[in-house]
């Protein structure tokens, strides 16, 4: 069915882009949906984590701005996606909203289609404010589209108890390497019988996330796409490999195996964004043996350090579905520099803000009991400051659909080199580079 | 019964039994989910837990409006259903029984229609109805209206070919009687052929309400305000979640799936019948 829906939205996408083409000057803009002029419409996906985060923003901008309407619409995020280009490309602004929330990894190739659709909001945010490695992703041609939002810093969570059964601290695990990593897995295999952690062969973030702790990603600075000469792709793909032939990772196939494995206390450990956290949670059970360390970097690659991040959004502005200004102005007051919206979020959805001065708030030196009493958000916020920024590129995940074969036919046994010149042709081919 | 055919009998049963589990296990597990918290049913929890109202309170007090979503899918579906029975039989009918030059070029056309992918014509449509906003009257099929998912439910090509490969099953002798009896065209339609012709249109209904029912890329784009949204959007809104709440949703997906497995069992016997295209004239 997903399948199914995808390959829908992917041959929808390609045509809306080339009605786009077109030029069409419609002669409905402007027709706008909110026809109030003092309401404005949100779209973000995830109940338990963007909507809740826009409803606190909107209780926190209602109390100096009380003659505002402000509604927030739950939808999934590819149908956000279907719904934008649908529109965007046929220039309807009915039902548009006002402030939509855009992943990071696909913001690039929405500036670049439609980037007088979206508002500039240098004036509204200073860049600075934020981690580096966000305002990498909301801007082109120097202009600022997006309010970064929450972090996919990454980290090691792990069980105590279970690395301590296998022999090691929770000294062992900072500055950890991979090979460190594996090292520890085999042990806890061998003494405790469970896995180290979870690795599912469709989805290769792990490898996404080891090339970005060396700065790179699937495609260079310039956006090229950067496959055959990537030596950090070639040492994550390694590393890949000697994880799964380690015999000490449970293969699992979608999400709800991999919350379950943790859940069921079935791995030891996983390496992920920190947005895991309340996953990890709900098992009440494990309270006080969890812990978090940084992020493993490559040992065999100089320029990997130990932080990376996967996932994460930015809010943006349709400047032609109007009432812009009021939509800046929430913006403004919000996400862009309200430390306290923020500082109350890390207590409510575990939010990891981007925003450098959130790291002073009171909840982010909490102890965190469910971690061992561990200050949690500092550190996340520390590692968030020092991961590497990348070019996301246009393409993200058109490149890493290709990409998991590759992955699949060099864990087989394939030869490196050859299997990543060849893929370097087959992408190059596929998104018409 | 010798000893051969009771071993047969035997493997055969085993082989039901075996496929049963099969098809029936999702269903069981969907009903399982939704009795337990998120947390059981990521840990592969097969047992009934104690969470159903739960689950429930949670699903209607989350603001995707649950509860509206399912008016708005039952409407369209009920809807769409009556029409398209009504335009795509009596179109079915036509194409069989009069004869003219031109009718096998324009079914023709007709089913060539079923070749072209949704998608391809998603943008087209939605400027075409982006349009019919602007206009008195059509503005009932605009862009974010039940009118704009009902019109382009019921006239399909799928239905259209169906009805007709049914009506070469209807005795085409009954039309002459009647003509001669002094019926109308039209009152041989509803009045001889419709009747007849009962397990032919349980089927077509019972396909029509479930496409109607489980439709979610027009929907998508054409309902713009969470009002007007339909069960699918919603259930999809549920599913893109760093912490999705698995008990909620499979108590979402329990009673999106009730209308449809009613109508199914009610109708079981006529779908059979329709779709071997058996008529009891």
């Amino acid at each position: 069915m997903r399948v199914k829906k995808f390959l829908a939205i992917t041959l929808a996408s390609t045509m809306l882009m080339s009605v786009a083409a077109c030029g069409s000057t419609d002669d409905n803009k402007n027709s706008a949906s909110a026809t109030d002029e003092n309401s404005i419409t949100i779209w973000a996906w995830d109940e338990a984590f963007n909507i809740k985060a826009a409803q606190e923003a909107k209780d926190i901008y209602l109390e100096t701005n009380p003659d505002a309407e402000i509604n927030i619409v739950t939808m999934a995020q590819d149908d956000i996606v279907a719904k934008l280009n649908t529109s965007l490309s046929s220039s309807s602004y009915d039902g548009l909203p006002n402030i939509v929330l855009i992943e990071d990894y696909k913001s690039q190739g929405y500036l670049t289609s439609y980037e007088d659709e979206f508002a500039e909001l240098s004036d509204i945010m200073n860049q600075d404010d934020f981690a580096s490695y966000k305002t990498a992703v909301n801007q082109i041609n120097g202009k600022v589209y997006g309010i970064p939002f929450d972090s996919g810093v990454t980290a090691t969570f792990y069980r105590t108890d279970l690395i301590e059964q296998a022999g090691y601290t929770t000294e062992d695990m900072k500055n950890l390497t991979w090979e460190k990593y594996i090292e520890i897995g085999k042990a806890v295999k061998e003494k405790t019988g469970k896995d180290l952690c979870t690795l599912d062969p469709s989805d290769i973030g792990q490898i996404r996330m080891m090339m970005q702790s060396a700065g790179a990603w699937y495609t260079d600075a310039d956006g090229k796409v950067s496959i055959s000469n990537n030596q950090a792709l070639k040492d994550a793909i390694k590393i890949y490999k000697d994880m799964v032939d380690s015999g000490c990772v449970k293969q699992i196939s979608d999400w709800d195996q991999f919350v379950g494995a943790l859940n069921n206390g079935e791995v030891a450990s996983v390496v992920t964004g920190c947005w895991i956290a309340p996953s990890i949670k709900m098992a009440d059970d494990q309270s006080g043996k969890w812990a978090v360390a940084e992020f493993p970097k490559m040992a065999a690659n100089e320029d990997s350090v130990n932080a990376s991040s996967i996932g994460g959004a930015g809010w943006y502005v349709l400047k032609n579905v109007g009432n812009t200004e009021l939509a800046k102005d929430f913006l403004k007051n919000t996400f862009a520099s309200n430390i306290e919206l923020m500082n109350s979020l890390a207590d409510s959805i575990t939010l990891v803000s981007t925003l450098n001065a959130a790291s002073e708030g009171e909840n982010y030196s909490k102890a965190n009991e469910f971690f061992g009493g561990q200050e949690l958000f500092s550190d996340l916020a520390k590692w968030t400051s020092e991961v590497p920024s990348v070019n996301y590129g246009l393409n993200t995940y058109a490149i890493e659909d290709l990409m998991t074969e590759a992955v699949q036919a060099i864990v087989g046994g394939a030869d490196v080199d050859s299997t990543l010149t060849e893929y370097q042709a087959q992408i190059e081919a596929a998104i018409g580079a | 019964m010798t000893k051969q055919a009771k071993i047969l009998n035997i493997v055969q049963y085993i082989v039901l039994i075996i496929l049963t589990i099969i098809s029936v296990f999702p269903f069981f597990w969907m009903i399982v989910a939704a009795t337990n918290p998120s947390v059981e049913v990521t840990k592969g929890t097969l047992t009934f837990g104690s969470y159903f109202t739960e689950n429930l309170k949670t699903l209607l007090s989350s603001d995707l409006q649950f509860i509206n979503a399912f008016k708005n899918s039952l409407f369209i579906a009920v809807i769409t259903t009556t029409l398209a029975m009504i335009v795509s039989s009596a179109a079915g009918y036509a194409f069989e029984v009069y004869k003219n030059k031109t009718r096998d070029k324009v079914f023709n056309f007709v089913l060539l229609s079923m070749m072209v992918p949704f998608a391809a014509l998603m943008v087209p449509l939605f400027r075409l109805f982006s349009n019919f906003n602007k206009v008195p009257v059509l503005e009932n099929i605009g862009l974010n209206t039940n009118g704009s998912v009902i019109i382009i439910a019921i006239a399909t090509a799928f239905l259209i070919f169906f009805f007709r490969q049914n009506t070469r099953t209807f005795p085409k002798d009954l039309i002459e009687a009647a003509r001669i009896d002094g019926l109308g065209e039209f009152e041989i339609f509803a009045r001889i052929y419709m009747p007849t012709m009962k397990s032919t249109y349980a089927a077509a209904v019972v396909v029509t309400f479930m496409t109607s029912w489980n439709n979610y890329l027009w929907p998508l784009i054409a309902l713009q305000s969470p009002e007007k949204r339909t069960l699918p959007l919603i259930l999809s809104a549920m599913g893109s979640s760093y912490t999705p709440d698995y008990g909620m949703m499979m108590t979402a997906v329990v009673i999106s799936t009730l209308p449809t497995a009613l109508l199914f069992f009610f109708m079981q016997k006529q779908f059979v019948a329709g779709m071997t295209g058996s008529v009891k004239g």
